[in-house]
């Protein structure tokens, strides 16, 4: 019985070398100053009569929250399952495979806790020294009288054991059974029926790997479990969640999914006036297809296009009727017989055409210069005054002045009107009204006015 | 009898009483030319025509006391003197024509305005009441915008000549109408 507990403590020295001492914060500030190189008796817990107040105080503060598993991606966000304690019967690998991420932390304890139950306050370094006879429970209640949370499991942590050390840990199992390390009943109570009617959320980690094969082969069946579950969403708000469904009354149904080719069309559609006008695709379904045409067939061709001027494309625009051009310009037909007043001035006009001197310019101040030789039967000489002038005896009125010469032959003849000597054209009689004296007189005869 | 208006000291104003007076005559209240526009349209026809001619009797008494014998004032001296006594009551430039035997007063400048017009006829007639002792009845022959005119005629000429206005007969040939038949 010594021997196997000898045995047990060598073991549980490895492991809490191993693992259980660097978890608390008092341990590692213990341990830090004051590493010990060779295994150190676990501390010995004293009972509650022993613990000085300076002792409760000690590590009355809560160990720092650690972010790293508030933000676990992998948190399963079910109903909170309180952690609970470890189980007297279990062994020392569950112990150490216990969930050191517990859904719901601890509560921290406060003044007045700590004053109540001080070993919930006993720091696990303390320097209080552990008889190698007491029970080795103490090695285990590290973790069971710290508050502190677990923290996460190294390599380091991870004892390695062989099979015949495995397999002598039931008998040590068995060993702790009759241990109790629980102060607190209260406690577990609470925490009894939860493990009795289902295995904690915390506690689903499997018991640690006898070889390396084996450690692989769980950690691909852990990743495989992993990828496999659904990330849950955040927390959903209150008014979220599943609901009953409530029956519509009646006349009312939800709307009904668009039909796809109503869209289409619609979106074929330009307007909804011109939708108005073309018929809808149902439409379409009953038109009735008319036979062919009967008669001669009808072939358009492509008229070729042949370049115009673009005078006459303006010209066709502007009227409708182009007129035709101007085939005889300047000329005109010879058989057109002159009027019978214009025979003689052509005729003079072809004779004078006939010679080859040109005519000067004349001016109503001098004769033509050529003058027709040929008389015309029926017109006398006119004998006018070699000078002609229009002279007004008012000088205001403008004069023309023509010296005809002898032998014109279409002299003009002015005449001028008799001079007439100055003389009043209007007279304008001043008839003298009689002007009133006073006011008196003008009232006098503005009031008679109208009167009869 | 003074020949020229002279209005010199015509106006006192006793600021310690907050009074304005008239040479010759008695308190004057300044008021404004809408105010009593508003009141003249507010007022009938006869009542509009009695304040006028209440103030034309107030300024042919004045005339009268200047002039002393106006029945043997000639037409200007009665134009100036009666005309510097309206001009002294704000009511515009007082004229005076005359078309044949007709006798045509006019007001130019009249703050009043056309809607003033009734008034301004009816202190006419209440200085030829005042002043010559004569009924007479102002007719307006027309209107523009700076110049109103009154024909000053006897009930019979003013009832022909409202007639004629009111057939639209122009007033230049109302007047000669008036003064052909009056001389025929």
């Amino acid at each position: 019985m010594n021997q196997e507990v000898n045995k047990l403590q060598e073991l549980l020295a490895r492991v809490q070398r191993n693992a259980a001492l660097p978890r608390t914060l008092v341990s590692g500030r213990g341990l830090a100053h004051e590493a010990p190189a060779a295994f150190s008796p676990p501390p010995y817990v004293p009972p509650a009569a022993e613990l000085t107040a300076e002792e409760m105080f000690f590590e009355s503060e809560p160990p720092p929250p650690e972010p790293a598993i508030a933000s676990q991606p992998t948190a399963i966000p079910a109903p909170p399952v309180v952690q609970p304690r470890a189980t007297l019967d279990a062994s020392v690998d569950e112990l150490l495979l216990e969930d050191p991420f517990p859904s719901v932390p601890p509560p921290v304890p406060t003044y007045g806790d700590v004053l109540d139950d001080p070993m919930q306050s006993v720091p696990a370094g303390s320097a209080r020294p552990l008889d190698h006879d007491e029970d080795v429970s103490g090695v285990v209640a590290i973790s069971e009288f710290s508050d502190e949370q677990p923290e996460e499991l190294l390599e380091d942590d991870i004892v390695e054991m062989t099979a015949s050390e495995a397999a002598e840990l039931p008998a040590v199992t068995n060993t702790l059974d009759e241990l109790n390390f629980d102060d607190d009943e209260g406690d577990d109570k609470r925490a009894a029926p939860q493990s009795e009617e289902e295995p904690p959320a915390s506690s689903s980690r499997s018991k640690i790997a006898g070889t390396m094969d084996e450690a692989l082969a769980r950690a691909a069946e852990q990743i495989e479990l992993e990828e496999g579950r659904e990330v849950p969403l955040k927390t959903p708000p209150p008014e979220s969640g599943p609901q009953a469904a409530v029956a519509m009354p009646a006349g009312m149904h939800a709307p009904l999914s668009p039909d796809i080719e109503e869209l289409l069309e619609a979106d074929i559609l330009p307007s909804a006036g011109v939708r108005a006008a073309v018929p809808t695709a149902e439409q379409l379904g009953q038109t009735i297809d008319l036979d062919e045409a009967r008669g001669p067939s009808l072939e358009l061709d492509q008229p070729v296009a042949s370049p115009e001027p673009l005078h006459e494309e303006l010209a066709s625009e502007e009227a409708e009727i182009t007129l035709p051009g101007r085939v005889f310009a300047g000329g005109y037909q010879e058989n057109l017989m002159p009027p019978p007043e214009a025979r003689e001035e052509l005729d003079a006009h072809r004779q004078r055409q006939g010679d080859d001197s040109v005519p000067p310019p004349e001016s109503l101040a001098q004769y033509p210069s050529h003058r027709p030789e040929a008389q015309p039967v029926g017109f006398a000489p006119v004998i006018v005054p070699a000078s002609v002038t229009t002279d007004s005896y008012s000088e205001s009125v403008s004069t023309v002045t023509v010296d005809a010469p002898p032998n014109a032959e279409f002299a003009p003849e002015l005449l001028a009107r008799p001079e007439v000597g100055p003389s009043p054209v209007a007279k304008f009689i001043r008839t003298e009204a009689p002007r009133p004296k006073t006011f008196m007189e003008l009232l006098d005869s503005s009031l008679a006015l109208g009167s009869d | 009898m003074s020949l020229n208006f002279d209005p010199s000291y015509a106006l006192e104003f006793d600021f310690g009483r907050g009074q304005i007076r008239m040479a010759n005559a008695s308190e004057r209240v300044i008021v404004p030319s809408d105010a009593l526009l508003a009141l003249c349209r507010g007022a009938s026809e006869d009542a509009v025509r009695d304040f006028g001619r209440r103030l034309g009797t107030e300024a042919g008494r004045v005339m009268n006391d200047r002039l002393g014998e106006a029945w043997q004032a000639s037409l200007e001296t009665v134009l100036e003197h009666l005309g510097g006594e309206l001009a002294l009551m704000g009511l515009g430039s007082l004229g005076l024509e005359r078309w044949g035997q007709a006798l045509v007063l006019s007001f130019s400048h009249s703050p009043l305005g056309a809607e003033g017009d009734l008034l301004l006829g009816s202190i006419l007639e209440g200085a030829m009441q005042r002043s010559f002792g004569r009924d007479t009845v102002a007719i307006k022959l027309m209107r523009d915008d700076q110049k109103v005119r009154f024909l000053l005629a006897g009930h019979a000429g003013a009832r022909k000549a409202g007639n004629w206005l009111a057939e639209g007969v122009p007033w230049g040939d109302i007047l000669s109408r008036l003064t052909t038949r009056g001389a025929s």
